[in-house]
């Protein structure tokens, strides 16, 4: 009784949730253009439906983009989870992500292995730098109590200078016009998945499973336990005897070498060369994702794509219509921003939540009564 | 207990205030205040006294408009009113200083004076007139403050002269101060109290809340006692002794009996020596304290609240680190071991915060029942919870406790009071703990899960364990108790072997610092 009815819940405000963004969506769009019909068409089903001489139809190497562009973040975002599950909010995992990345890279430049194993061993010796460095904001958290939040933001600007200085000055390739790494050795590359210019990998494969690993890590572990009970209250988790500042370190660990992983595998999986200049932007929409999905690791997927679709939507709004950049923006934001608001609609929930304690003690009552009698 | 005229109202006192049959029932169904009255007259210091959740607070909140009577009438100065909010309050010349301070930290004492109401230069917040003003103030009444200070960095004696300025500069003209003593150190407590004499001879009337009855002897003109809720009288400060203010307000309504066997008590336990504390106000909370407990023996802690009581047992559990001696379970010294190793020990704690410490509300019962065993074998398969194991341990202790809930997937904090006190007590209690650590383990929840929660403390001390039960609840530290031990101002004030023979009037006594068994009574400064 009580599961259908917050479930009735969760859809219904899933639904207001989207019929609102799309109204404001709306709202903006209609102000923004002289088409506005064809901008939403462009931003809803754009994506994955293309509008040929014979009518539409479904858009099947867009779609791989749209999963393809999902790999980097899922990988993020679950870092995130963890991260947070333990009310740390560390926001690392951008700088993260490009160390991962570009360590990966050296060990598929220069380290030869067989071909299976190469891509493996160099995600995971990226994945392992990643999370050494996200564990940096962690120790200066339990250790002299700075704010992980401000130390891990300034952590992703070292980060990137530190990668673009090595990138400059001792491992570019100088035979290229643009800066960027020797080529990867050809064993080290992640398979693709699809034909097609997609760069649909095998990664994507690895990232669904490993968003099942995490979700049975937190809620099947006992590390993850300790991570979700000292997010909730650190108080009772040192009073019940846990670990508290060992687990902390494990949580801020493990979320770097998530976004390491993500970092590495989008670097093996999409080029050929090292070429990032700049921090990837993964981190970020990481954090989108993982607020999305509520820290929960199985709902990530899912997450991840309806950001990638939303992208997608909005680049080709972008081109496909004469809305300024600015306005799609806007758009986006606005769109997210329904999803996101963890207390929308909490009126209505707290009343269905009073609803159910009265049906409760109605019921209690009534069993009590009929005990009475028997 | 003797009978003793009470001070009656005639018609010729001025009255300030008058709040006649007031009743508060808070919407979680605690009656705080049943049929009320109280009434302080122009320019005398009035005493409200009570033990802590007497109701206090509560009537005066209700003076101040901030939160409104369920039943009862209010007058100020001979004219009803109704009080719906603070400022209403304030505009009838009624100031309040709270139990906890209401300054902003990051201000300056004048940034924090005219908060709400800042001298402006057009529409620019005038920061030099508040500063005047402050400095002004200050001066006229004799109150030492630095206007310019930021108000993190002054002492809490000076913080509470502010809130007195802050509520004099809003104009009132009855001010109502919440346990200020409470924070103070004995020599801030001496100069508030001359100043509040000076503000009296000024002609401001004065509300003083206390359980300190020196402090309440030597200052106040009349008092109220309250006691669960009610008025136990109004009486001049002159015509009352201690004694007689410690009967009035200690003791029981109702005489709760307890079913135990008596006590076999075995080896030594716990072993308390010379435990002391001083916290962050240098106020020394625990002097020197030792005492044991045997397996198979019950025994309470007795005392008003803040008498170092809390500060004991969180050395005990390392929730704080003690400024000297030591503790001992079954032998081995416990201080500044971690808490896993403590438990391991056979130690368990019902925390006295159940919310804070207790707890983890976002979390599902199962969740928090697992949290001192989640690590254990049997909740394990290699490296994934054996969730069956626990599911199963889970719904037995369900049962067990009677935890009145949906499933076990439900979120602590959404169960009521009882049932969230029936979690900590199941978790606790079914770790085969040697030693049961007890912090007001029946406050504010329901009589079922109070019989519930007393019964299983007995009939697990009667198996064996040691309870070490700290309790503000006279009944139940009374009924409760093979050996009893009252704390007064971080001292073991008296220790009883026999708890048959004691009176609530003796108790009392000893909770309230008139008596300690190193000496006899203190002699009686008033005669009836
Ligand atoms: N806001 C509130 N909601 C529910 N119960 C309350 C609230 N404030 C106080 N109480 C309860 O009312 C009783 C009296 O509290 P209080 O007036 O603070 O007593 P005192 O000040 O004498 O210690 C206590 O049992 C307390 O738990
Ligand atoms: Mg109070």
């Amino acid at each position: 009784m009580y599961k259908r009815r917050m479930l009735g819940f969760s859809l219904i405000r899933g639904l207001a949730a989207i019929l609102l963004a799309l109204a404001v969506a709306a709202v903006f769009i209609f102000l923004a253009t002289d088409e506005p019909f064809h901008a939403l068409q462009q931003l809803l089903i754009g994506p994955v439906v293309s509008f040929g001489e014979d009518g539409a139809s479904f858009n099947v190497q867009s779609f791989y983009q749209i999963l393809a562009a999902m790999i980097p973040t899922i990988f993020t975002a679950l870092g995130v989870c963890v991260m947070f599950s333990a009310n740390q909010f560390n926001l690392g995992g951008e700088g993260g992500a490009m160390a991962g990345g570009f360590v990966a890279a050296l060990v598929a430049i220069y380290l030869p292995m067989a071909a299976g194993l190469h891509p493996v061993v160099s995600v995971l010796i990226g994945a392992v730098a990643a999370g050494l460095i996200t564990l940096i904001p962690g120790v200066l958290k339990v250790s002299v109590g700075a704010s992980e939040m401000v130390s891990s933001l300034m952590l992703n600007y070292v980060v990137m200078y530190v990668v673009l200085h090595f990138l400059n000055y001792e491992f570019a390739d100088r035979s290229k016009g643009a800066t960027q790494t020797h080529a990867f050795l050809p064993t080290a590359k992640i398979a693709q998945m699809v034909r097609g210019g997609s760069r649909l990998t095998y990664g994507f494969i690895a990232a669904i499973a490993v968003a099942l690993l995490i979700g049975i890590f937190m809620y099947r572990t006992r590390w993850g336990y300790q991570i979700r009970m000292i997010g909730i209250n650190q108080n009772f988790a040192t009073y019940s005897g846990m670990k508290v500042t060992s687990v902390i370190l494990l949580s801020q660990f493990m979320g770097g070498l998530l976004a390491g992983t993500g970092g590495a595998i989008e670097v093996l999986g999409r080029y050929n060369t090292f070429l990032w200049k700049e921090l990837p932007g993964f981190g970020w929409t990481g954090i989108t994702i993982a607020i999305l999905a509520r820290n929960n690791p199985v709902a990530v997927p899912f997450a991840a794509f309806f950001i990638a679709y939303l992208n997608k939507g909005c680049l080709l709004m972008n081109t496909n219509s004469d809305i300024p950049s600015e306005m799609i923006s806007i758009i986006q934001a606005s769109i997210f921003l329904f999803f996101a608001a963890e207390q929308f609609l909490a009126g209505l929930r707290q009343r269905i939540v009073v609803k159910n304690a009265r049906d409760e003690l109605a019921q209690a009552q009534a069993a009590a009564a009929a005990s009475e009698e028997g | 207990m003797e009978t003793l005229k009470t001070a009656v109202e005639t018609r010729d006192d001025l009255l300030a205030v008058e709040m006649k049959n007031i009743s508060k029932v808070y919407p979680n169904g605690i009656a705080a205040n049943r049929n009320v009255d109280f009434s302080v007259r122009f320019g005398e210091i009035h005493a409200l006294i009570g033990e802590n959740g007497a109701g206090k607070s509560s009537l005066m909140k209700i003076l101040f408009g901030l939160e409104q009577p369920t039943e009862g009438e209010i007058f100020i100065n001979g004219e009803a009113v109704k009080l719906a909010s603070p400022s209403q309050a304030i505009a009838h010349g009624i100031g309040m200083v709270h139990q906890h301070f209401m300054l902003v930290p990051t201000l300056t004492v004048a940034e924090n004076m005219v908060l709400g109401m800042p001298p402006k230069k057009g529409i620019i917040i005038d920061y030099k007139k508040a500063v005047d003003m402050t400095a002004e103030i200050a001066k006229r009444y004799g109150f030492n403050v630095d206007p310019e200070a930021r108000v993190m960095d002054i002492p809490v004696g000076m913080k509470q002269k502010v809130e007195i300025l802050k509520a004099l500069l809003r104009g009132a003209k009855i001010l109502i101060l919440d346990e200020p003593t409470a924070v103070l150190t004995s020599k801030e407590t001496v100069e508030l109290f001359r100043q509040l004499r000076l503000l009296r001879d000024e002609g401001f009337t004065i509300v003083f809340i206390s359980h300190r009855l020196n402090e309440i002897k030597e200052l106040t003109d009349r008092m109220t006692i309250m006691r669960g809720g009610r008025s136990m009288g109004v009486y001049e400060t002159k015509g009352i002794t201690e004694q007689q203010i410690s009967q009035r307000m200690v003791g029981r309504d109702v005489i709760l009996t307890v079913e135990k066997d008596k006590s076999q008590p075995g080896d030594v336990i716990l072993e308390v020596r010379d435990l002391s504390y001083i916290n962050e106000w240098d106020k020394r909370m625990l002097d020197r304290v030792s005492f044991n407990l045997r397996a198979g023996e019950i025994l309470g802690i007795a005392g008003v609240e803040g008498n170092g009581q809390r500060e004991l047992v969180d050395i005990l559990f390392n929730l704080r680190e003690p400024e000297g001696g030591a503790v001992y379970v079954n032998g081995h010294e416990i201080t500044g071991l971690t808490q896993r190793r403590i438990r391991d020990l056979g130690v368990s704690l019902i925390p006295e915060d159940r919310m804070v410490f207790g707890i983890a509300g976002d979390a599902g019962i199962a969740d928090n029942i697992i949290a001192d065993r989640f690590d254990k074998k049997a909740y394990n398969r290699g490296p994934i919870f054996n969730m069956k194991s626990i599911h199963e341990e889970t719904d037995r202790l369900i049962r067990e406790y009677r935890i009145v809930s949906r499933d076990r997937n439900q979120k602590v904090g959404m169960l009521s009071g009882g049932n969230i006190q029936k979690v900590v007590v199941a978790r606790e209690f079914s770790s085969d703990p040697i030693l049961i650590i007890a912090d007001q383990p029946t406050r504010g929840i329901d009589v079922g899960a109070t019989e519930f929660i007393r019964a299983r403390l007995v009939e697990l001390s009667r198996a064996g364990a040691a309870v070490l039960l700290v309790s503000a609840d006279l009944n139940e530290v009374m009924e409760m108790s093979d050996r009893l031990i009252i704390f007064y101002g971080g001292h073991i004030a008296a220790s009883f072997d026999d708890t048959t023979t004691l009176t609530d009037e003796l108790m009392g006594e000893y909770m309230l610092g008139l008596r300690t068994q190193a000496s006899e009574p203190k002699e009686e400064k008033t005669h009836v």
